[in-house]
């Protein structure tokens, strides 16, 4: 079986976060929750200075501490390597947002539920037919768009980045482009400190 | 494990995928639908068969489901009760049918068109339907309200004209190694196509390892994904490229072959700035071999001479690239540097990358066709050439090209056409014409024919004044609080929008700009979203949005051709029409259906197949217009495009590369010299009183380093304000849109006014104050944020803190309109162009907290929803 996973090449990134509105409107995110997001921070002193786009995701550990941490059994991993929240069995106890050192993890509060994208409650037809999938007190993250994966398709934000610069694939596959670009270009996993073996790797 | 009935990713529920285009910006990247079995648009993304944006999109066209379901769209016909008003005064609408609001806008506008249709002024600007651009000549009225096409391209379009033949420019992605941006974002985050430009560009950064050099005052995206930023400061783009110039001359890095067979860089230039021709008018050149003068095409020419002083026909005379040369001896580095603050070692070293980069002397073969190759570009667009001196600019930039040989080969810089139907005007394909003397014709006309010259002016934005530029809609402003002395004999008092928002697009001073529309008799404006000019309407009359409306359209496509469907995927969700409809009723209430079908028949193209023709007094859907412009493209009828999406193939190499082979090119644009006195000519002809403070001195055949005027503003203004778009806010209004706005709000480019430290430090300022910025002509308030990304003499301003407040509340206002900063009068707008000034000198001044009027309402002063 597949083990799913993805590489994030940083030359290519150009930090516009169409990763992220692709993952707001695959996964009906409520306004201000992501699943994914790139960040910005500018490195250096005038005139030597640039800005690096860190793209971020859930980083679906193999040893997932939100795994761990989570006392109902609700976070589990699949078999392929997705790492999922079990919304029956969330109890909302937060314990996984603060296990995981990725600040991947987002509970959903009642009005985050309640107020709609353009606010004041107003819910437009794209929202109705997508945020009965949410339910207000449990936590929420990235699944990889483990439907899409499933029937063999990209996550929407890999399939989306004008750069290309989401790279999905099988990580147990050593002809697969992900495990190729790790090898090519020495693929860093994020906090490796953590002991999480991230299946998230990056290349610059 | 959780056990799912249903999937809960919206791509994979239930439902149909339909192709269709993108227009969340002008541009028209492919995609595809899907709509669930209830009938909800749920997901969008690029349409992989299309080798163009490969199945990309940018995150603005990830957001168009939300501007479809936006509960602020205007939903049916409005008629305005509130008789007062003003920014920000609700316009109190009510709704009314369709017949009603017709006849009352057929009426009105029969009323102005009776009385004087010069009092008429459009404004139009619907890039995917470009041909509603030519309504206005239904009326013979060319007296147009707005800023499109000469505010980020004034002189760029024209200069595209005279140089290639076409609307835009690319960088050739497919082959360059050495890319120079300058002002520009393409392949990173604005300007043609970005998602699909981003995507080729990206690929060639990584896997041919191309070298990007991006020369710009803030650290843009570009520059953050450059092998190298160049900081310059503001408005001094061209005086850093002619140095480059000067590199390349001076050290003989040039392209001599090219010069000599491909141009007009040889022939003889007088002391009156025109070619020296004999008495049949055909024009030399100098013989260096036989030390003579021929004719340019005299077969016992052995070596055309580039430089040298010469006498012919009793006239002193130089080649023209010995008059470049000339201009290029006070261009050196060093002489710039005093200018642009680019180190000269700097200029000096990226010129011999560049030249070196070009392969100056290389060719490949492609499609059996020999071509040069230089694999080096310098591209630009907005932020370098929007400066007075926008011809000299745009000139100066080619003329880097030029000099390498690069214009028009595989991996230099390439001509794009805008709609390439469109043949006789637009860049079409029937644009390569031979000229006079083996040269060119040039086009600089690339938006509609030229504009006779009127005297008093027909036009209140002197369209007849500018022969060979783009409509500068802002010098309307000018000219009304100026009336009696640009003769005007009548005031304008009914405007007609359409997908045009002249007031947060026009530079000048707001309160004349709020004058002008109170003085208004009639307003009608065809929109989807209310914003800052559509509140003054009278009437609103709502089209369909993108998703629910049929179109085919390729619009500037940089390295892609074919026609792009747009079909509807849900019925209007509201009582909107087409804005085909909507022209069609209008046109028939004024008697002018027979006229527009005609206008139609010819912008489209319609005319080169007659079974294509429109009959002249039918009315057509935006259906039947697409499945006719589909058809002209490929002869494929609409059920095909259904199924295919688009036509979108790679350009053809005999189009794209070279297409005028065997005529020359202007190095000299010596048609700048005619055009300055042809209208001079008829300038004194009519006693134009203002003939003798025209800024004559704007008509260059050649660029010089001349400084922009803004650099002459008194001297307490001392720092240079810029505004700047990225990837998500790139043309047109994003903000409003709540996953624009989750992203952008939360950046910190976007969240403040960009300063770089030191400077801050100077002035006693940091990060969070708030300041007021103020130019010459206007002021507007700003928080600081302080970045080592910007010049120090720079103060940047992004263009999502630009919008002022409406009763469209979702959309979060600034602390004022960015282009109140800027003039718009003569002395700031480039007489040969049309193009205005976009830098502003600005002075700060801390202010105890934001102004409570700005701070009110959904500010970006203010934390905002959930952001």
């Amino acid at each position: 079986m597949a083990k799913w996973g993805m590489v994030f090449d940083l030359r290519r990134c150009i930090g516009c976060n169409a990763c992220a509105v692709a993952c707001k409107q695959e996964n009906s995110l409520p306004d201000g929750v992501f699943f994914t997001k790139t960040l910005s921070e500018e490195v250096g002193e005038y005139p030597d200075v640039t800005r690096s786009y860190v793209p971020t995701i859930c980083n679906h550990c193999e040893d997932a501490p939100c795994e761990r941490a989570c006392p109902t059994g609700a976070t589990y991993t699949r078999p392929d390597g997705i790492v999922m929240v079990d919304r029956n069995k969330c109890i909302g106890c937060g314990t996984c947002i603060v296990a995981c050192p990725y600040d991947q993890r987002t509970r959903l509060e009642p009005e985050m539920l309640k107020e709609g994208l353009f606010g004041g409650g107003r819910m437009t037809p794209f929202e109705e037919q997508g945020i009965g999938r949410f339910t207000v007190g449990t936590v929420v993250k990235c699944t990889f768009c483990h439907e899409r994966v499933d029937a063999g398709q990209l996550p929407a934000c890999v399939a989306t980045c004008p750069t290309e610069a989401r790279i999905f694939g099988d990580l147990d596959d050593p002809t697969s482009r992900p495990r190729q670009l790790i090898l090519e270009r020495r693929g860093r996993q994020p906090l490796p400190e953590k002991n999480t073996n991230p299946r998230v790797f990056y290349i610059d | 494990m959780e056990t799912l009935t249903q999937p809960v990713q919206n791509s994979m529920k239930p439902g149909k995928w339909l192709n269709s285009s993108c227009k969340m910006c002008i541009h028209s990247c492919t995609t595809r639908i899907h709509v669930t079995e209830d009938g909800v648009i749920n997901k969008i993304e690029g349409n992989p068969t299309s080798p163009s944006n490969n199945g990309r999109l940018c995150p603005k066209g990830n957001a168009a489901i939300l501007r479809h379901y936006d509960p602020a769209r205007f939903r049916t016909p409005l008629r305005r009760t509130n008789p007062e008003k003003g920014p920000g005064v609700d316009p109190k609408w009510a709704p009314i049918g369709w017949d009603e609001a017709l006849d009352l806008v057929g009426r009105e506008l029969r009323k102005t068109l009776e009385e004087d249709p010069r009092k008429l002024m459009p404004a139009i600007n619907d890039f995917q339907k470009l041909f509603l651009w030519a309504w206005p000549a239904a009326l013979g009225n060319a007296n147009y309200l707005s800023s499109v096409g000469n505010f980020c391209g004034g002189g760029y379009h024209p200069m595209n004209g005279f140089i290639h033949a076409a609307f835009a420019a690319a960088n050739d992605v497919n082959y360059c190694n050495y890319w120079i941006n300058n002002g520009g974002g393409d392949g990173f985050s604005s300007h043609l196509h970005t998602a699909a430009q981003a995507n080729h560009v990206a690929k060639a950064r990584v896997e041919r390892n191309m070298r990007v050099v991006v020369v710009e005052p803030r650290l843009s995206i570009g520059a953050a994904k450059a092998n190298e930023w160049v900081p310059i400061r503001p408005a001094t783009d061209r005086q850093f490229a002619l140095g480059l110039a000067h590199v390349l001359v001076a050290e003989k890095l040039y392209d001599a072959k090219f010069l000599k067979k491909d141009t007009n860089a040889p022939y003889l230039v007088g002391p009156d700035g025109y070619f020296v021709r004999n008495g049949e008018g055909r024009i030399y050149v100098w013989d260096a071999v036989d030390n003579c003068a021929r004719l340019w095409d005299d077969p016992e020419i052995k070596e055309v001479a580039l430089e040298g002083t010469y006498t012919v026909e009793g006239k002193p005379c130089r080649p023209a690239f010995q008059k470049f040369k000339d201009i290029l001896a006070e261009c050196s580095p060093e002489q710039m540097e005093t200018l642009t603050t680019v180190p000269a070692a700097t200029t000096r070293r990226i010129a011999r990358e560049f030249a070196k980069a070009a392969q100056i002397g290389s060719f490949i073969e492609i499609d059996g066709r020999m071509l040069p190759l230089r694999p080096a570009a310098y591209n630009y667009y907005r932020g370098a050439q929007g400066h007075k001196y926008s011809a000299m600019a745009n000139h100066a930039f080619k003329l880097v090209n030029f000099l390498v040989g690069g214009i028009d080969a595989p991996g230099g810089h390439v001509g794009v056409t805008l709609d390439d139907q469109m043949q006789d005007i637009r860049g079409g394909c029937g644009q390569i014409q031979p000229g006079e003397n083996g040269m060119m014709q040039t086009m600089p006309h690339q938006l509609h024919p030229e504009v006779p010259f009127s005297w008093p002016p027909n036009e209140t934005h002197l369209m007849g004044f500018f022969p060979i530029g783009v409509d500068p809609g802002h010098l309307t402003q000018h000219t009304l609080a100026n009336a009696e002395k640009f003769g005007l004999d009548y005031r304008p008092d009914t405007l007609l929008m359409c997908h045009s928002n002249p007031l947060w697009n026009l530079p000048g001073d707001r309160e004349q700009w709020y004058a002008l529309l109170r003085s208004m008799r009639f307003i009608v404006a065809v929109d989807i979203l209310p914003n800052e000019s559509n509140e003054w309407a009278d009437v609103i009359l709502p089209s369909h949005d993108l998703l629910e409306s049929w179109n085919m359209t390729m619009i500037e496509p940089p390295h892609h051709e074919g026609m792009c469907l747009r079909q509807p995927a849900t019925p209007p969700l509201y009582d909107t029409k087409s804005e085909e409809e909507i022209f069609y009723e209008i046109s028939e209430r004024l008697g002018l259906l027979e006229t527009w079908n005609g206008i139609l028949n010819f912008v489209n193209g319609f005319h080169q197949k007659p079974e294509l023709l429109l009959e002249p007094n039918r009315k057509y859907s935006d259906r039947e217009i697409a499945e006719r412009k589909g058809k002209l493209w490929n002869g494929q009828d609409l059920d095909w495009y259904v199924e295919h999406g688009h036509a979108v193939t790679p350009r053809r190499p005999d189009k794209w590369y070279r297409p005028w082979d065997g005529m020359r090119l202007h190095f000299y644009l010596e048609d700048i010299v005619r055009a300055r006195d042809t209208l001079r000519q008829k300038m004194e002809a009519a006693d134009v009183p203002f003939r003798h403070e025209w800024e004559w001195g704007d008509y260059q055949p050649l660029p010089t380093a001349v400084p922009d005027p803004v650099h002459l503003e008194p001297a307490d203004f001392d720092l240079y304000a810029i505004t700047f778009k990225d990837i998500q806010i790139n043309f047109g209004e994003s903000i409003g849109n709540p996953w624009i706005n989750d992203i952008v709000f939360k950046d910190p480019v976007h969240t403040a006014v960009l300063l770089n430290p030191k400077t801050a430090r100077e002035r006693r300022l940091d990060e969070g104050d708030i300041v007021r910025i103020e130019s010459p002509y206007g002021s507007i308030v700003a928080k600081i944020g302080l970045s080592e990304g910007v010049h120090p003499d720079a103060v940047c301003v992004s263009n999502a803190l630009t919008r002022v407040a409406t009763q469209n509340t979702g959309v979060r206002h600034g602390g004022g309109n960015f282009n109140q900063l800027l003039p718009a009068n003569l002395r700031h707008t480039d007489a040969c162009s049309g193009q205005p000034e976009t830098v502003a000198k600005v002075r700060l001044t801390k202010l105890a907290s934001v102004p409570a009027e700005i701070a009110a309402g959904n500010s970006v002063f203010s934390k905002g929803r959930a952001h």
